[in-house]
Formats: C-alpha cells, sequence, structure tokens
C-alpha cells in the first residue's frame, strides 16, 4: 500500500512538472543560439601537438591526423590542406582507424590521448563513421578514458578490436583489449591485465588476421608526480585472433618494464620492432626480432630511440622497405640499416609523435610533432609545415582595450603570442607576434603602457617587454632572505591589478605584489597552500626514466583575482585545494574551501572569477581530474566565501575549468569545460551546451570585453575561439521566449572606413575571421518559419524603401546582416559587363528601420546607424559625397533608359523592315544614326577581359560613380573636373539623342500603326526598378 | 508490484521506441511526398520553370531555372540586361558561360559524367528512389534550424572527383512536425572548402497548381527567392543545347 502510494506520489510529481514546464519555456543549444556562432582566430602558424597519423590505404590524397585536443582533421590532397571532421564529439582523440574493406566509409576514432603528458585531456569512448567522418556514432567504452589502438579485421568491417590504455589519473577495469563483432553494437573485453596497466599498442599481423601483438603498460600520474614503468608492462602476442596472449620476452631483460612500442614489417611478417623501457638505461631503446617475436636482439639505445617513452612511444616501419624504421621522439630518428643506426629527421618543431608513409612513394612522409603536421618529399630530410591546422592549445586568453582589441595568450610547447582580433581581410599567421619561448601560459598586457607581461613555465622566466622600446628584462620572483623554495606552478598565475595599473600579482605558493611592473617584490601572504611535503618529491618522478620537469610541481597557488570592486579584496586558489581571501590587501587571509559542501579535498582550484556585482561575490571553479575525479564544480559566494552555493546542473557534461560572468546581467554565465561552452541565461538554474561552429574542445580560459562583448575563449586545441557581441543573449528572458518574434536591442550599427585590401595567405593557410562589420538585425522566433511568405525589408525613417535582405527563418536566435547599401544603380546595356555598376550607394548615418512581414503580421524594428567615430571625415564633405553619388546614380540610370529606348526603337525597325521591304530604306537610315549615337554610349564590341573595346560614355560615368560612391570624404576637385567632362558628353549624346528622335519618331511611329505592331516602352520608374 | 514496476518500465520503452524507431526512410518520404501535394501529382511532371532573384547584399540578381524530365535544364541570369546562361544541359552536355569573353564552354569531363549522373532526378531525386537506384537510410531525429527533423542519409549513384570515386551522400532533414524538408547537407568534394559541409535551407513554401515548393531557399550560403513558377513550361530546346560558335 505504501509503496503504492509512492508510486501515484511519484505519478504526480511527473505531472505537476509537466505542467510547470509548460509555463516556462527553457530552450537548450540549437533550439536557441540559431544563428549566434563561434568565430576561430586560429592561429595555425604555430599549430598544436598530433597524436595519430592515418593515411587512406588506397588513396593516397586522403589523411587522418587526431590531435591532442583539436579532433580529427581529414586531408582530400595528400596532406595540403586540412578540414575538422569530429567538431561534435570530445576533442582529445588517442587514435584514428580506417577500416581496410570500406576505407571510404568506415572510420574510427578512439578518444583520449596517450601521450600522458601533465596536461593531457581525457576521451569519453569510440566513435565511428560510416560516411568517411560527415558522421559520428559513439558506439560505447564510455570510461575507456583513452584508447591507444584501433585494429579492424581487414575481411569483415563487423569485427573490431580496440586496445584501451584507460585511467591515467587512478586505478581502472576498463582497461585491455576489447572485441566487438557486430560493427561496435557490443562489446567483449578480451584480454585484461589489471586496474593499473593499459593497452598501449594493438597491432595485427598485415598478413595474417590471427596473429596480433599487444603490449601493456603500467603507468599512473597524479598532480605532482608520474610513474612509468612495473612488473606488470609485457609485450604479448595471439596467434589464435585474440583468444589467448602469451607474453614474447625471449632477448628483453629481466625487471621492471615501462613503456613498449611494437611495430610489424607491412613487407615480412617476420620483422618485428619494438622499443622498451627498462630498468637499466643501457637495456633501453630499439629491439628487434626476425622470427615474429620468438627472439629478440637489441639494437640501439641512442637518446632518440630512449627518449621519454611516456611521450613518444610509436615506431614505423616502411610500408616498402622493412629495414627503413621511423621512431618518434623528441626530434624523430630514422634508420635505414634496419635498427641498427639512426639520423635525426629533419628540421621542424620538436616532439614527434607518429610518422606515416604515403603508400606509393616512401619519400613522401608525414610527421605529427607538438607543433601540427609537417610533409617530407625527400623521405623525412626536409620537412614542409601543414599551415591549415589551427589546433593550437592556450592554457589562458587575456585581452587589451584597443580597438580592434588584441587577444594574448601562451601555447603548449608554442611559446606566448598576441594578435589582433580582427585585420584586413581576416587574422593571418603574419598577424602574430611571439612574446615568450618555451612552454606559454599567462600573457597580460599593462592596462596604459605598451608593455606585456609573459612567463615560461614554472616561471622559469616571466619577462617584461616593452613594445614600443623592445626593452625585455625578466621579473620573475626570487627567494629572499628567510624564503623556503619558492614553488610555482607550471602555469603560473599572474595577474594585473584593475586599479593600480603598475601593479602585478604572482603566485608561487605565496602571492608576490609588485607595484612598479615587476622590478620590487613582496609577498602579501603567508603559505596559502596545504603545504604537504608528500607532494613535493618532483626531483624523483618519472618512474624508470626519470622526467623531471616541473611539470609535476604541486602545492602552488595557480589562481589570483583581485576584486574589480575592491583592491584590498583578492582571492587566492591552489593546485591542492584551498581558496583563500583577504579583505586587507594581505595582512590577513581566510582559507575558505571548507564552507564548501560537497566539494571534495584537495580539488584543484582552477579559477576564481571575482564578480563585479558585489565585493563579497566571486565564482569558484575546481576540477578534480587528476584526482580520477571528472565532475564539474563550480560555485558562487556572496558573502566572501562564508557560504557557497553549486551553480553546476546535469546539462554539464565534462569537468570545468573556467567561468565568466557577463558585466551587466549576473544571470548570464559562461562556462568553459573539457567538452566546449556551456552558458546559462538563469543564473546557473539550466544550462546549454553552445555548438554553432563551436567544437567541443576544453576550454581553459575566457574574458569579456566590456567594450564589445564578445566573449573571448583560449582553447586547449583549437586556438583562440571568439562569439561576439553576447549582449542579445543579456535580453533573453522568460517574456521574449514567450513572443512570436522579438527583435534584441543592440548597440548602434558603425559604418566602417577601412582598407578593402585583403591578406597575403594561399589558400592552403589557415585565416582567421574577422567580426561582421555588418549592421545586424537579431531576432527570435519562437517558431521555424516553413510555411508562406516571410520578407524583410530596410526602410528609411519615412517607410520609403532602401534594400530587401533574407530574413533568417529558423527557430531562436536569426541574425540579418545588412551591409549599409542601398539598391545599385540601373546600368545600359552593352556588349559587356560594366562592373562599375554593381557598386551600390551607402546609407547615410541615421535612424532606419527593418520591417520584417511574416504572412499577416509585421514586426518592425527601429535601428540606428552611425559614422565611423574614428574617421575624420567632416559632415559637409560626407553630404557632398551622398550629392554628387546620387547625381551620378541619377545620370547612370538615365542613360540606361535611353539605351532601352535606342534598342527598342531599332527593335521595332528591324521588325517593320522585315514586314515592309519598301521601309528599308528610311529604316537603315533611321537605325543607323541610332547605332552610331548608341556605339558613343556603351561599348559594343569586345569582351570582358583583355578583348575590352575602348571605354565609352557608361564605362566612363560608371567609373566615376562606383570611385565616388565607394569613398566616403567628398570627391576631388579633380573628380568633379573629370564629372564635368563627362556631363558635357553626357549632355551632348542625350540631346543627340532628343534630336534624333524628335527627327525620326514621327515616321517609325506611323509605320508601325500602319504595320499594326505595337510600339511601347516601359515608363522610366518602370524600367529602373524592374 | 514487481509487475506493475515492469509493465511501467514496458510502457516507458514503448514510447521511446516508437518515438526512436517508428520511422523509416521511407515512411518519412512518403508522408513529404503527401505534404508536398502527392506523388500522383509529381509523377506526371514533365519540367518546371522557376523564376527567382538571387538577394547579393542588396542587389537583386533575376534568374530563370528550367528543369525537365530527362536531365535537360538551365540556370540563366539575367545582369544589365543581358542574358547569361549560368548552366546548362541537354542531358549529354554540361556547358556554361564564360564571364570574359561571354561565349559558352563545355564543363570537363567529370563534372559532365557526375551531372549525368542525376537525369532522371526530375521532380525530385527521393520520388521513386529505388528504381533509380539510389538509398534511404533513416539515422534519427535531430535538431536543425532549431527544430526536431528526421534525418535521413540519402546515397545516390558515385560520383568521380578527381579521377577518385567517391560516394554521393546527403542528408535530408524534415521538420517532424509537418514532414516538410527544411535542410539538406552534404559533403564539399573539392576547391578550397573541401571537407566542410555545404547546407541547404529550405522555406516559404508555397502551392502552385496542387504542388508546394520552398520559395525560399538558401543553399550553401546563397539565398534564392522564388517569384514565380511554372508547372510543364514550354521551352524550346535550342535553350538547353550548347551553342553553336
Amino acid at each position: 500500500m505504501k509503496k503504492t502510494n509512492l508510486l501515484i506520489a511519484t505519478l504526480l510529481l511527473f505531472a505537476s512538472s509537466a505542467v510547470s514546464a509548460q509555463e516556462k519555456v527553457i530552450l537548450k543549444g540549437k533550439e536557441l543560439f540559431g544563428d549566434i556562432s563561434a568565430r576561430h582566430l586560429g592561429p595555425a602558424l604555430m599549430s598544436g601537438r598530433i597524436t595519430d597519423l592515418e593515411m587512406h590505404p588506397t588513396n593516397n590524397k586522403i589523411v587522418y591526423t587526431a590531435t591532442a585536443g583539436g579532433g580529427v582533421w581529414k586531408s582530400y590532397d595528400g596532406g595540403a590542406s586540412f578540414a575538422p571532421i569530429f567538431d561534435g564529439h570530445i576533442q582529445s582523440i588517442g587514435c584514428v582507424a580506417i577500416d581496410p574493406s570500406k576505407p571510404d566509409q568506415n572510420i574510427w576514432v578512439g578518444t583520449g590521448e596517450t601521450w600522458t603528458r601533465n596536461s593531457v585531456s581525457v576521451g569519453d569512448g569510440i566513435y565511428k563513421s560510416t560516411d568517411g567522418g560527415q558522421n559520428w556514432k559513439n558506439m560505447g567504452l564510455p570510461k575507456s578514458d583513452r584508447i591507444s589502438s584501433i585494429v579492424v579485421d581487414p575481411k569483415n568491417s563487423d569485427v573490431v578490436w580496440v586496445g584501451v590504455l584507460g585511467a591515467l589519473w587512478g586505478d581502472s577495469e576498463e582497461r585491455g583489449i576489447y572485441k566487438t563483432t557486430d560493427g561496435g553494437t557490443t562489446w567483449k573485453k578480451e584480454f585484461y591485465v589489471d586496474a593499473k596497466t593499459g593497452c598501449s599498442d594493438l597491432i595485427m599481423d598485415p598478413k595474417n588476421a590471427n596473429i596480433m601483438y599487444a603490449s601493456f603498460w603500467e603507468f599512473r600520474r597524479t598532480g605532482w608526480s608520474f610513474s612509468s614503468g612495473g612488473t606488470q608492462s609485457a609485450l604479448y602476442k595471439s596467434v589464435d585472433g585474440g583468444k589467448t596472449w602469451n607474453k614474447i620476452h625471449n632477448g628483453f631483460p629481466q625487471g621492471k618494464l615501462g613503456r613498449i612500442a611494437i611495430a610489424v614489417a607491412p613487407t615480412n611478417s617476420n620483422i618485428l620492432y619494438s622499443v622498451l623501457e627498462t630498468e637499466k638505461s643501457d637495456k633501453n631503446g630499439l629491439y628487434r626480432s626476425d622470427d615474429a617475436g620468438a627472439t629478440w636482439k637489441h639494437l640501439n639505445s641512442d637518446f632518440g630511440l630512449v627518449v621519454r617513452p611516456f611521450y613518444f612511444s610509436r615506431i614505423v616501419v616502411d610500408p616498402k622497405n622493412p629495414e627503413i624504421v621511423v621512431k618518434a621522439g623528441l626530434m624523430g630518428s630514422i634508420s635505414r640499416d634496419g635498427g641498427k643506426t639512426f639520423k635525426s629527421l629533419g628540421n621542424m618543431h620538436g616532439d614527434i609523435h607518429d610518422v606515416t608513409f604515403d603508400i606509393n612513394d616512401s619519400n613522401r612522409m608525414y610527421s605529427g610533432t607538438d607543433g601540427g603536421v609537417y610533409r617530407s618529399w625527400d623521405g623525412g630530410s626536409t620537412m614542409e609545415m601543414v599551415s591549415s591546422l589551427p589546433v593550437s592549445q592556450f592554457y589562458h586568453v587575456s585581452i587589451d582595450d584597443n580597438e580592434p582589441y588584441n587577444v594574448y595568450g601562451g601555447l603548449q610547447d608554442n611559446g606566448s603570442w598576441y594578435g589582433p582580433s580582427k585585420s584586413p581581410g581576416g587574422i593571418e599567421a603574419r598577424d602574430w607576434t611571439r612574446v615568450g619561448y618555451g612552454d606559454g601560459f599567462r600573457v597580460v598586457k599593462h592596462p596604459s603602457k605598451n608593455i606585456i607581461y609573459s612567463e615560461m613555465q614554472g616561471a622559469e622566466n616571466v619577462w617584461r617587454f616593452n613594445i614600443d622600446s623592445q626593452e625585455l628584462i625578466t621579473i620573475q620572483p626570487l627567494a629572499v632572505k628567510g624564503d623556503p623554495k619558492l614553488r610555482f606552478n607550471w602555469n603560473t598565475p599572474m595577474e594585473v591589478s584593475k586599479k593600480q595599473t603598475d601593479r602585478l600579482y604572482i603566485g608561487s605558493q605565496f602571492v608576490h605584489k609588485s607595484e612598479d611592473m615587476g622590478r620590487t617584490w613582496t609577498k602579501i601572504s603567508p603559505d596559502l597552500t596545504t603545504n604537504d611535503p608528500k607532494k613535493m618529491n618532483q626531483e624523483n618522478s618519472g618512474g624508470l626514466s626519470k622526467d623531471n620537469s616541473g611539470a609535476e610541481n604541486h602545492c602552488t597557488l595557480f589562481t589570483i583575482a583581485e576584486s574589480p570592486l575592491n583592491e584590498n579584496i583578492i582571492w587566492a586558489g591552489s593546485d591542492d585545494g584551498n581558496i583563500q581571501v583577504t579583505k586587507d590587501g594581505g595582512k590577513t587571509w581566510t582559507n575558505v574551501v571548507a564552507n564548501i559542501i560537497g566539494l571534495p579535498k584537495n580539488t584543484w582550484c582552477y579559477h576564481i572569477e571575482a564578480s563585479v556585482f558585489g565585493e563579497g561575490t566571486a565564482y569558484a571553479v575546481f576540477e578534480g581530474h587528476t584526482k580520477n575525479d571528472y565532475a564539474p564544480y563550480t560555485y558562487k559566494t556572496t558573502d566572501f566565501g562564508k557560504t557557497w552555493k553549486s551553480i553546476i546542473t546535469a546539462d554539464v557534461d565534462g569537468f570545468v575549468r573556467n567561468i565568466q560572468e557577463d558585466y551587466i546581467n549576473e544571470n548570464l554565465l559562461f562556462l568553459g569545460t573539457e567538452k566546449g561552452l556551456y552558458i546559462t541565461i538563469d543564473g546557473g538554474s539550466n544550462w546549454s551546451h553552445f555548438t554553432n561552429k563551436m567544437p567541443s574542445v576544453a576550454i581553459h580560459h575566457m574574458e569579456l570585453n566590456k567594450k564589445t562583448n564578445d566573449l573571448v575563449m583560449a582553447t586547449h586545441g583549437r586556438g583562440i575561439i571568439i562569439l561576439d557581441d553576447i549582449s542579445p543573449l543579456r535580453q533573453i528572458n522568460q517574456v521574449v521566449l514567450n513572443k512570436d518574434l522579438h527583435f534584441f536591442d543592440l548597440k548602434p550599427a558603425v559604418i566602417e572606413e577601412q582598407s578593402s585590401f585583403g591578406t597575403t595567405a594561399t589558400e592552403l593557410e589557415f585565416v582567421g575571421n574577422n567580426p561582421s562589420s555588418s549592421a545586424q538585425i537579431i531576432y527570435y522566433l519562437k517558431k521555424r518559419h516553413t510555411l508562406g511568405k516571410m520578407d524583410l525589408e530596410i526602410q528609411d525613417e519615412n517607410g520609403n524603401k532602401i534594400t530587401t535582405l533574407t530574413p533568417g527563418k529558423q527557430k531562436g536566435i536569426n541574425v540579418v546582416n545588412w551591409n549599409y547599401n542601398m539598391k545599385n544603380p540601373k546600368i545600359a546595356a552593352g556588349k559587356t559587363l560594366s562592373y562599375y555598376g554593381f557598386t551600390a550607394p551607402r546609407v547615410a548615418e541615421g535612424n532606419y528601420k527593418a520591417v520584417l512581414t511574416k504572412g499577416k503580421e509585421t514586426y518592425t524594428y527601429m535601428l540606428k546607424v552611425v559614422n565611423d567615430p574614428k574617421s575624420s571625415i567632416s559632415a559637409a564633405d560626407r553630404q557632398k559625397e551622398r550629392k554628387i553619388t546620387r547625381v551620378l546614380f541619377n545620370m547612370n540610370e538615365e542613360l540606361a533608359y535611353t539605351v532601352y529606348e535606342i534598342d527598342q526603337t531599332n527593335s521595332l525597325l528591324t521588325e517593320l523592315m522585315a514586314k515592309d521591304k519598301a521601309y528599308t530604306k528610311e529604316a537603315t537610315k533611321i537605325k543607323t544614326a541610332f547605332d552610331n549615337l548608341k556605339a558613343k554610349l556603351v561599348v559594343t564590341t569586345g569582351d570582358n577581359y583583355v578583348g575590352a573595346a575602348e571605354p565609352q560614355l557608361r564605362e566612363k560615368l560608371g567609373e566615376l560613380y562606383a570611385n565616388i560612391a565607394s569613398s566616403f570624404t567628398a570627391p576631388s576637385p579633380s573628380q568633379l573636373e573629370n564629372m564635368e567632362a563627362i556631363k558635357q558628353r553626357f549632355d551632348n549624346s542625350i540631346n543627340e539623342f532628343k534630336t534624333l528622335k524628335s527627327k525620326h519618331e514621327a515616321s517609325y511611329q506611323k509605320k508601325a500603326k500602319e504595320s499594326n505592331i505595337p510600339f511601347v516602352l516601359k515608363p522610366f520608374n518602370e524600367f529602373v526598378t524592374e | 508490484m514487481k509487475t506493475l514496476k515492469l509493465s511501467i518500465v514496458a510502457f516507458l520503452f514503448s514510447i521511446v521506441s516508437t518515438s526512436v524507431f517508428a520511422q523509416s526512410a521511407d515512411e518519412v518520404i512518403s508522408k513529404y511526398f503527401t505534404t508536398i501535394g502527392g506523388v500522383e501529382k509529381l509523377k506526371p511532371l514533365k519540367g518546371v520553370k522557376m523564376e527567382m532573384s538571387i538577394n547579393a547584399q542588396g542587389m537583386e540578381i533575376p534568374v530563370e531555372m528550367v528543369q525537365l524530365a530527362g536531365g535537360k535544364m538551365y540556370v540563366k541570369i539575367s545582369l544589365q540586361g543581358k542574358e547569361i546562361t549560368q548552366m546548362a544541359s541537354d542531358g549529354k552536355t554540361i556547358w556554361n558561360t564564360n564571364f570574359m569573353t561571354m561565349k559558352a564552354e563545355k564543363s570537363d569531363a567529370e563534372t559532365t559524367a557526375n551531372a549525368i549522373l542525376s537525369n532522371n532526378d526530375f521532380p525530385d531525386a527521393l520520388l521513386d528512389y529505388k528504381a533509380k537506384g539510389y538509398a534511404a537510410e533513416f539515422i534519427g531525429k535531430e535538431t536543425k534550424e532549431g527544430t526536431e527533423c528526421f534525418k535521413i542519409k540519402f546515397t545516390k549513384k558515385p560520383v568521380t572527383v578527381d579521377g577518385v570515386k567517391m560516394d554521393d551522400i546527403s542528408y535530408y532533414y524534415f521538420d517532424t512536425e509537418n514532414y516538410l524538408a527544411i535542410a539538406t547537407e552534404t559533403e564539399i568534394k573539392q576547391g578550397p572548402m573541401k571537407g566542410q559541409k555545404s547546407v541547404s535551407t529550405m522555406s516559404d513554401y508555397q502551392e502552385v497548381d496542387g504542388v508546394f515548393f520552398p520559395f525560399s531557399m538558401n543553399m550553401g550560403g546563397q539565398d534564392m527567392k522564388i517569384k514565380k513558377v511554372t508547372l510543364n513550361p514550354t521551352v524550346a530546346d535550342s535553350a538547353f543545347a550548347f551553342p553553336a560558335q
């Protein structure tokens, strides 16, 4: 009975929630955001980390590139250029596999990078495309974390083996070898070692699908250490199609092993190459077997073969020659004597993770590095960079208040940079300036001086760079008498004060403050971390191969935020889970992390956003992925951290690294997660995944531009991405969402005066998009318009039509662009086209109406158009420009009508002659006179290129019109003189036409009447508007 | 109690399964044809002439498009009093007008061969698609244009691109509310945009002699507005033929 009551209560609860849901309109993602779409700045000049390269087995034009944080890219032109094909899914990729029997259809992607550096992201399973990469479906293994290998049975597309390396930051029973026999619908674990040891490589004998090799690796990372190797690492072989697996270590050293690479020569299945990480450095490196793994011989332990096995563990054999072998590494190494000796590959970005050979010509090679893909045409000696892969991994972004504003940030293994948010023709490689070496992180501009601060890993250097004088000094805080060792995070926090422009904060375990742009430093805090000695043993980090790069420094501050309202309020968050606040400029600090209910202890404090809406208001973002915890944690306090409220809902998928508040609407928030951007318009009660041109990429940091309202995102894999002008999102509320159509208020549209010169980029180079420079009409539609008419017209204030635009019809937000153009002039018909006639006059500054008609309804929006505030052109000069433009516009149309009249008359005369031979002489005389006149009015011979005829009146008039109409300032005296000359010729021509017409009109009109041929000309107004 | 729970689970499952699996590609396509006027209206069509305008940022360019059963077609634009055939086919030869010389030029052999594969598509590639050797597959529901749609994968005969045979796949999106096609997507196979998706949207459906046509379309970013549709127009054969020069 009790249970039944409960059931009824549950059903009632369902019913009531259904009712309240009807009242409130909640739109998620694609239902709401419509045309609002992200803009990619790149850059691609330094690109980003590549994890895997795959070549189509029969068509060498098709190459796939998998990246560490930028998804999967496909080339159709042999690697000349690449396009992204995996934007809807998590962007950290372990491997790509092409089905050998359906290579144009079936593509598999295993997510989760396997080159397990500290900054590596995570995966969420295996994906399959059956249309060459256009559409993808998640086929399971959601907790696989990182997939190292996918092998498709060459004879049966439904049979696939998957090597799961598994979790990096904790134990996992998901590791091992999986198999499907139904194309990925179901999976069975075929081989498993233990919760610490995953499959790092799985390959198949190219000649025998029953023979497979698998390497297993025992490995673990924490926030403060890395360990590679153990007793469970091993190399296995199966000869029965994966049913049983046996170790093949005959010739390998005893003891613990680390990461093992394995490859089989495509042309000789007996030849295997393996690279070992062992307990003894002289036993590390390359091993070769000539008997399919029965015995092994150690060949080489050069630096290139043994360097950082966790990061470089790929060995590739030439598809035609089993003696040519390439090993991934710091520089990449190639052997042409079967692995006995190696030399480095040609010059390219360091850290080579994968290499692939062309199927037909082994001199053609592709190499995937920490800085993009390189091509070689000469067997790896000379390397050429691919310029269309904007997969750069930003750790951070900041902006200045220039117009257009600049974007500053640092990249994984690619230094620090700044570049413009807008540039003539688009943002290209040459627009970016380097301002730091090594790994780049935070780059900030001095608020008023032309000075940039940048840093490299662990604050080994913090630079102060004067853009004007080129003065470059290092300013990192240094230990003073009595200080313990300063601990700086790999990604050291650095903040410029919003109140004191010369003030700079940098965090070690202390907050350091400088009031003189980094020359002198004071500590304004005690050690704000947990200061746990167990987490400070980085010297011994790495496991079998020591790896003390500084990447594992721990118990450090990670984020510092000064309140925009009060410079004495400063927040600091640490990687070991503290959040501290001072209200007196650093005299006293309070650790408020214990006040957060539900947050696991020692969870990394990734970001603190000090709010503009109250001194005690802040957002804190925590993320626990380095503790194997992928839950999202974001909290808000309004009382200096005494109490916190979680603002995360079930909508948010993926752990959070950053939050950005709007400066106007407290309920509008942007969340940067490991799987992309989420937006809330109700303070976090509901979150929407934003996916319009926005990949599911990890967002490490965001900034909101106060002038432009642009959201600028530092993505760790797709460069800088901008969401232009988010102000319409501020205006969305239940009233708006319940209207059939709602226009959003926008700031006045600026007619920008800019160069029309474009870029120098070739089609193979990535060029970042500029923001729209058009006037925009943005509206919300409650329902998509599909049936019946819907039109949009721009009118002046008095309702006169200026132009028509094509309205957006989708449900949600529609954006229509208007480039300020009015109608272009009607141009006289000639033998050729007059390109000048495609120039339209621009509207003047003022108020305009956008009138949208949908069925019987009419909706009107008033928009304001203003001149470029940067312009020095006077109102009087603008007035002159418009006046002369209109005069020339009208002359063009009058000329067009005259030529139309001549053409109509001449065709009448032709018709009359055909009907009555006796009229031929008279008609020919008149026609010749008109033809002679027309030949002076328009071009009547030649073509549109170098066969062009001598320009006539139409061409001269058109050219002057187009030049003046497309400029902003008054016509020059020279142009006016030119206009006088043209006008004289124009007047003469029109007079000549009138004279001819009055002389002959009576004759052909009479004849037409007699012959019963009607002769009616369209009236001028109809002619010019048709 | 256990049975009750089970039946609820079964009930929920049946709702889920009907909404997910009730549609087959043929059902969606068949409902689409019913909505736009019925197969019996479409099948007898011999040709269609569309008078439309391309809106290029305020500049309205008149365009006339004619398609006849059997592959004859042309697209003619009108610029400054000149009519320029931008693309035409007599069913065998594909040609267009060179803008420099204003003379007709034939398309390359590959483009021609690919275009001829669609000769029997009129009036709609989806009509009797199996007889044409095409395949349709129901993929699921997806939000397009902010609207829930049925997604159909439509595969035509393979085309050849730069000497390599490739699948010719488009995705159709039908509004789940009214079964009208509101968007299609295809992969761009050559040129600088290759690998990206070309999206077309359709709206402003209006009736012409019993058949509904989308009077507003955006094809890969180009807006087109239809002003008039004529069914079974009379057009001289010479309009489709490569002009003698």
